[in-house]
């Protein structure tokens, strides 16, 4: 068993973000998150990671309830969960190589962390990292000067680079390009499947889900739709979970609606 | 109306200066005629021939260094504790020490360096040392308090995705919020070494070494010509360390 929810939920304020998620995902399997905006995706995935601490409910990872360990033993337990942030925070003078490193900040010791700063000592299994997604020749370029997909793969290559139990992924793919995208879910799953790692991502574009992940889960409203087998997603599913109630109200109104207005000087 | 109240604005600065001149006694006559005025000037001529005889020139070359190293050392050590007290200031570690650590902040910053240096010529005796330690006292405060609002500004979300992973508390500030943070306090810390130069070589006015403490004499003695070679020294070392902060601020700061 690596990820149980037993009726989590999570209110950001006066907004109920998840409203009682019952989730059971085994160890080794690989699992897409679809859903509309602001569904509850993101929120989902920072409960997962304990990121965020679920207002009522109860959050296993990995046979361990993270939120009644102690600060020490639940950093221990996060070390072993990865998260790929969709926008990567990192710092924009920060060099490529060390930001991929820092992923095994968890394993390491603080004084073998810090040593890295002054000079990365594990070159080589940086640029592995980097190259099976494209980007060896970035290694030692800052962060900064890299573009949103550019970020997100050097998100992807931490995660890869920390070697988690878990991994979860929030939107990994949304800045890059069709191609770059299919070859990162597809390097994604190709690791979660030869390590026995459990993927958890969320993703927008639906026909990446239903093509690399074998489990799929859709969330509307912080509230599972559906939780069933890639092929046994139908089109009237993915209707009713895409379902714009807002939009469909405020229909466009027929008439001169072009106003042209001319500077009179 | 309002050109009334213009010329009563006018009417009442114009008394005001003449006022000034009754009350502090100020005679301007003495001042100008007399030959107050030669006087001046023939006092000025005397700084026109500074002292180039090489043992003078060794005397100011050490007492330069000595400025130099004050004001350096001064930074440095300001550097460290303005950092390790902007940790607790800026509210790391709960409110009652972020409460004290502002407050021994404000302490350090509200008492001048001259001041500052006044005390320590009392408690560590004539000498550079003093100055140092004054130059230290009164930058950490200042240091301290802008490096506390750079870490609050600082985004804390680098430093939370390394927590997330399981990264102790240091390795996330070294991590995540470290590479943001250094040019900014480097920035801040060389704007204070380029104040702190300017300082160091008035510090010694009360005892506290360097070149301050021969312009005093020099001055005491009426050596205008000697005085006038460590001011030209002065001016040296000022434009010389705003160069040298300014490299330094092209290299790390903006690039």
């Amino acid at each position: 068993m690596s990820i149980r929810l037993h009726g989590a939920s999570l209110r950001h304020g006066q907004v109920l973000a998840l409203d009682g998620i019952d989730l059971c995902i085994e160890a080794g399997e690989r699992v897409a998150i679809i859903g509309p905006s602001g569904a509850g995706k993101s929120s989902l995935l920072h409960l997962m990671a304990s990121a965020l601490r679920p207002s009522s409910g109860r959050l296993e990872l990995l046979g361990e309830q993270p939120w009644t360990l102690s600060g020490r033993a639940r950093q221990r337990l996060r070390a072993r969960v990865g998260l790929v942030h969709q926008a990567p925070p990192l710092p924009p003078r920060q060099r490529v190589v060390t930001a991929v490193l820092a992923g095994r900040l968890g394993q390491w010791g603080t004084l073998r962390g810090l040593a890295n700063l002054i000079c990365p000592l594990d070159v080589p299994g940086a640029r592995q990292a980097l190259a099976d997604l494209g980007l060896a020749d970035k290694l030692f370029v800052q962060c900064g000067q890299l573009s949103g997909g550019q970020l997100q793969r050097v998100g992807i290559a931490r995660a890869l680079y920390q070697r988690p139990q878990v991994l979860l992924a929030d939107e990994p793919v949304s800045a890059m390009d069709p191609v770059l995208a299919d070859h990162s879910l597809g390097l994604l799953n190709r690791h979660a499947d030869v390590n026995g790692v459990t993927l958890v991502a969320s993703l927008h574009a639906v026909e990446l889900a239903l093509a690399h992940f074998p489990r799929v889960i859709g969330i509307r409203d912080g509230k599972v739709a559906f939780d069933c087998p890639a092929d046994a997603v139908t089109q009237a599913l993915l209707d009713a979970l895409y379902a714009n109630e807002q939009l469909l109200a405020q229909q466009p109104v027929p008439g001169p609606s072009l106003v042209v207005q001319i500077p009179r000087c | 109306m309002n050109r009334a109240i213009n010329w009563l604005v006018l009417l009442a600065i114009l008394a005001a200066v003449v006022g000034s001149f009754v009350y502090l006694g100020l005679d301007l006559r003495a001042l100008v005629g007399n030959g107050g005025l030669e006087q001046m000037g023939e006092y000025a001529t005397r700084f026109l021939s500074p002292d180039l005889s090489s043992g003078h020139l060794r005397a100011v070359g050490h007492g330069a260094l000595e400025t130099l190293a004050m004001s350096g050392l001064g930074t440095l050590l300001a550097m460290i504790f303005g950092l390790l007290l902007a940790l607790p200031a800026a509210g790391r570690f709960g409110w009652p020490l972020q409460g004290a650590a502002r407050l021994l902040l404000n302490g350090l910053r509200a008492i001048p360096e001259l001041v500052w240096a006044a005390l320590t010529v009392l408690a560590a005796g004539l000498g550079p040392n003093a100055g140092t330690l004054a130059l230290a006292l009164h930058t950490a405060g200042v240091l301290g308090r802008l490096f506390a609002e750079a870490l609050e500004n600082a985004p804390p979300e680098p430093a939370a995705a390394i927590r997330l992973q399981g990264g102790s508390q240091v390795a996330a500030f070294c991590f995540g919020t470290l590479p943001n943070l250094w040019p900014q306090l480097l920035a801040y810390s060389l704007y204070r070494w380029e104040n702190n130069i300017r300082m160091a070589s008035v510090l010694g006015f009360v005892g506290a070494g360097g070149l301050g403490q021969m312009l005093y004499t020099t001055l005491s003695l009426f050596q205008e010509s000697q005085a006038s070679t460590v001011i030209v020294a002065m001016l040296v070392l000022v434009l010389l360390v705003d160069a040298a902060s300014d490299v330094m601020r092209q290299r790390y700061v903006r690039a």
